[in-house]
């Protein structure tokens, strides 16, 4: 007897998401180094991105005054993205910064070969700014 | 004047911050692909300078209503004050959806992340869908 699923939408149904394909997460077109395609970038100018097992990893540099930002290596979540891309079953990876005066949420795929972080950054101490999205654009270095 | 990246290090001065303007949300908005499988519509609104919105997704037999949550909303930068997008969380028994949406050219762009948390072996996912209000022409 098939057990009764419990869902939100009709896509929370939908027999992929028990698929064993579906569960194997592709991850390989994620790994790596990427580069800022913006040279003038005054946020994130590179990213990596590592595995180990079912276990991902992000780390940063942030554009700095005197030189590049380490920001830390940071353990990430890998989700199925249902988008297909090349024929295959890619990967998003989300992470999270936490700097102490500031989070940063990104969410990172990849399209058509290029690497998308959005960032929501919020800012925990009183400086008084905002609040932001923003999105960056990256090509693989490997 | 702490960042992680230049782009953060701004003069703000408090005194001068005046609030977000939100008004670019309220309403309804319809998913642009009519045979979507996830989120159909999505109703904005605003309340004493929050931002609110139900969530309405496809179902077996009409609309899923999910109902009502606050939302976070997020400018263009930290020194803007326009409103950009914002994130949202639905924690059901079973599901946790994330939702984070960006508004561009007119477009609400909204990325979904749906976590499990019952033994059912589906798999955690993302989505990424778009979204326009209806105008009267």
């Amino acid at each position: 007897m098939t057990p009764t699923l419990e869902f939100k939408q009709n896509s929370h149904l939908d027999p992929v998401l028990t698929d064993p394909a579906t569960r194997v997460l592709q991850a390989d077109k994620l790994l790596g180094r990427w580069l800022n395609t913006n040279r003038e970038t005054r946020g994130i100018a590179e990213c990596l991105i590592a595995r180990d097992g079912d276990q991902f990893t992000v780390s940063a540099l942030g554009v700095g005054a005197d030189g590049p930002i380490e920001w830390p290596r940071t353990l990430a979540s890998a989700l199925a993205n249902l988008e297909e891309e090349g024929g295959q079953r890619a990967v998003v990876v989300a992470a999270t910064f936490d700097f102490g005066f500031m989070t940063a949420e990104t969410y990172i795929r990849v399209n058509k070969g290029v690497l998308v972080i959005v960032l929501y950054a919020t800012f925990r101490d009183d400086s008084g700014r905002s609040n932001y999205v923003n999105r960056e654009f990256f090509y693989s270095q490997d | 004047m702490q960042f992680a990246q230049i782009c953060d290090r701004v003069k703000i001065d408090p005194a001068s911050v005046g609030p977000i303007s939100l008004s670019a949300f309220p309403g309804t908005w319809f998913n642009s692909n009519p045979d979507t499988t996830g989120i159909a519509q999505i109703v904005m609104s605003e309340s004493a300078g929050n931002l609110f919105l139900q969530t309405f997704a496809t179902g077996p037999a009409g609309l899923i209503d999910w109902g009502k949550v606050a939302a976070h909303v997020f400018t263009a930068g930290p020194s803007s004050r326009l409103p950009a997008g914002f994130t949202s969380r639905y924690d059901f028994d079973f599901v946790e959806i994330q939702l984070q949406g960006m508004l561009m050219k007119g477009l609400l762009v909204l990325a979904q992340f749906h976590s499990f948390k019952d033994d059912s072996g589906r798999a955690d996912h993302f989505g990424r869908e778009y979204f326009a209000q209806l105008h009267d022409s």
